[in-house]
């Protein structure tokens, strides 16, 4: 399908629904300004994959799309779900932003965050069975809609606090512009309802409260044990802190969250993110000594020339801030993890073509930062986590990755960065020996770093 | 696929008015602290990564669900349902296997229409056992997994404390290697449709 023709098609829809449901109570994670239209949100998610199925049978002459039709949904409903085979990116990165569409199209919608997670779930049941011709694929229906609510509510919040409902002129189609990426559901509503020009309020997600950006650019220097080999790669990272757990009263979900993408030649290496989905404080605001306790929902994608790991996960545990005088602080966090669906390399093994395992797991993660008026500059981190795989070898798998990464600021916001890392995997088959690998990994940044904290939330 | 996706979106055109319809003159579903309990009809898909077909089998199904109210629209819970067929096989002409299928799932049920009509989703763990009888005794295999769980149901009230609630659900359970006598079998799914009807307390 043209994008003009689906635009035709959305503005139809839009028309035919003229009166919107008003929300029917103040909830902090739906849009004050957005009312509630529940039926074009579900219409919408549907239309993604007419549009998406329709570009692809269309523009890219793929088969699977072409040949979706009442035989292979009649095949599809008979035989079920099998795991599928495709690269690691396209299902652990590619399924997920494809299922942050269907949750937009809640959340552009008036819908909270919970509301438009069944619309992820909804369409990307719908896609499996209907979309493409291959069989439906458990892997992806779990990666695209639970990976798709994760990377949606951040791209959803990143997208709500690019844009600015109360600028004007050419500054404001650049931001509209800019948000598009992260939110095209977003951007295209707004865009037929004629929010890239009108003035108003902006959306509570606007405002990120205490943040910290910071954006690296340098190299990075892996070794990998099994080769014996080093290579240097240029790579840019951005760091991204939205709210604080310890400042910011829980209101919704990820209400807080934290962000890291790196890129380097290799392409897109990580995406990391663990949104607050509920928390309390455990003392009091005021408190000189600040802990609360917290369940975040995680996305993890990891691919490099050396390894691969993701998958969707929920951690809970506890944040800590112990006040040291002068502005500086230390920030702990502790944290036990259920992988509900992860996914590791697996050299040797898999399923198919596929060189990577599926399974659930465990996890436990432990931070200690250093920090001084709210910014960070020494970070200590180690993690652990089990993969039990269900596709692919017969294998249980056990990660442990941690480090040291340290910011010296030298101007102004400019600092110098070294980051030393180490992952190590020591994976048990039951039908071939255990295999045992280590990644040693050293980074040299040069960092730009934004930070601010509401007046009232000062560090002492 | 275009004609039809279209028609669902008619549908959902026709039918939406009519599900908000009686909206304003109903008063939510379900307040505070809830629990539901529901049997009904079954239906059963396993494949594996090395099955040629799919084994289908018929049995009976339930589930128990817990939960409270996050907001007007939409119900937290956690929801535990199960299968269970004594005539299963692997093969078409095996009866043998005693086949049991659980989920335990952290679910989302969402009421876009304050009509009793909500849409379910949840994730959590899966197991799937399966008994072969042998002798006197019995070998049982075992497979832990992921469960999924996706369906649509309808509330309709009975009184402030009671409702009965219809549904109509899948659970999918990626449950990994099941050993059986005969042999391994990899990478087992077991799909379940349920329909079944439920007592909801609040």
């Amino acid at each position: 399908m043209r994008p003009p023709r689906s635009l035709a098609v959305l503005a139809v829809l839009t028309l035919l629904f003229p009166a919107p449901v008003p929300a029917l109570q103040t909830d902090s994670t739906r849009s004050a300004a957005t009312s509630q239209r529940p039926l074009l949100a579900v219409g919408q998610t549907l239309l993604i994959n007419v549009f998406v199925n329709r570009f692809d049978a269309w523009a890219l002459r793929e088969d699977w799309a072409a040949n979706a039709g009442s035989q292979s949904w009649s095949r599809n409903i008979r035989l079920g779900w099998e795991w599928d085979e495709n690269s690691f990116s396209t299902n652990l990165f590619a399924h997920p932003y494809h299922g942050g569409l269907y949750f937009n199209a809640g959340r552009s919608n008036g819908l909270d965050y919970w509301e438009s997670a069944t619309l992820a779930l909804l369409g990307s049941w719908t896609w499996e069975y209907f979309g493409e011709s291959n069989r439906p694929s458990l892997n992806d229906f779990f990666m695209t809609s639970i990976g798709g609510i994760a990377l949606g509510e951040v791209f959803h919040r990143v997208g709500a606090t690019i844009r600015d409902n109360g600028a004007t002129g050419r500054r404001r189609t650049w931001r509209e512009i800019a948000a598009l990426p992260f939110d095209p559901m977003g951007g295209v509503n707004r865009l037929l309802r004629g929010q890239w020009t009108a003035r108003g309020p902006n959306p509570p997600e606007h405002d990120l409260g205490a943040f910290l950006l910071r954006v690296h650019g340098g190299a990075r220097i892996v070794a990998d044990s099994i080769t014996d080999s080093v290579a240097t790669l240029p790579v840019a990272i951005v760091d991204l802190r939205y709210g604080d757990p310890l400042r910011r009263p829980y209101g919704a979900p990820f209400d807080v969250f934290g962000a890291r993408i790196m890129v380097s030649s290799a392409g897109l290496n990580a995406l990391r993110t663990a949104g607050r989905l509920f928390g309390t404080d455990l003392n009091r605001p005021a408190a000189r000594h600040r802990h609360a306790f917290a369940v975040n929902q995680r996305f993890d994608f990891i691919s490099n020339p050396a390894h691969q790991i993701g998958g969707q996960s929920v951690e809970a545990g506890f944040y800590s801030l112990w006040q040291l005088g002068r502005g500086f602080g230390v920030r702990t966090q502790v944290f036990g993890s259920g992988i509900l669906l992860g996914a590791i390399d697996a050299p040797g093994a898999g399923f198919g073509e596929r060189n990577y395992d599926f399974g659930p797991g465990a996890g436990l993660r432990l931070e200690l930062g250093l920090e001084r008026r709210g910014v960070t500059f020494l970070t200590v981190h180690s993690q652990a986590a089990y993969v039990h795989a269900v596709s692919g070898a017969s294998a249980d798998h056990y990660i442990g990755f941690g480090g040291v990464e340290l910011t010296v600021p030298i101007v102004r916001r400019l600092g110098l960065g070294v980051h030393a890392t180490h992952f190590s995997r020591a994976s048990q088959y039951s039908d071939r020996p255990d295999d045992a690998r280590d990644f040693p990994e050293l980074r040299l940044l040069l960092n730009w770093t934004a930070a601010s904290r509401p007046a009232a939330a000062q560090t002492r | 696929m275009r004609s039809a996706a279209c028609g669902a979106l008619a549908a959902l055109v026709m039918l939406g008015p009519g599900l908000g319809g009686g909206a304003a003159a109903q008063r939510r579903h379900r307040t505070g602290l809830w629990g539901e309990l529901g049997a009904g009809a079954a239906h059963s898909r396993v494949t594996c990564s090395t099955c040629t077909d799919v084994v289908r089998s018929s049995g009976s199904g339930g589930y128990i669900r817990i939960g409270g109210v996050l907001s007007d629209r939409v119900l937290l819970g956690v929801e535990s349902a199960g299968f269970l067929d004594e005539a299963f096989g692997f093969t078409a002409d095996d009866t043998s296997i005693v086949a049991e299928m659980e989920t335990i799932t952290v679910v989302v049920l969402w009421f876009p229409w304050r009509s009793g009509v909500f849409l379910k989703g949840g994730t959590g763990v899966a197991q799937g056992r399966f008994t072969v009888p042998s002798g006197s005794a019995a070998d049982t295999s075992k497979g832990t997994g992921i469960g999924m769980t996706l369906g649509l149901g309808l509330d309709w009230r009975v009184s402030r404390k009671f409702a009965v609630t219809a549904n109509a659900a899948a659970f999918i359970t990626g449950i990994g290697d099941v050993i059986l006598p005969a042999g391994r079998v990899d990478d087992v799914i077991a799909t379940t449709y349920h329909a079944t009807i439920g007592v909801t307390i609040r």
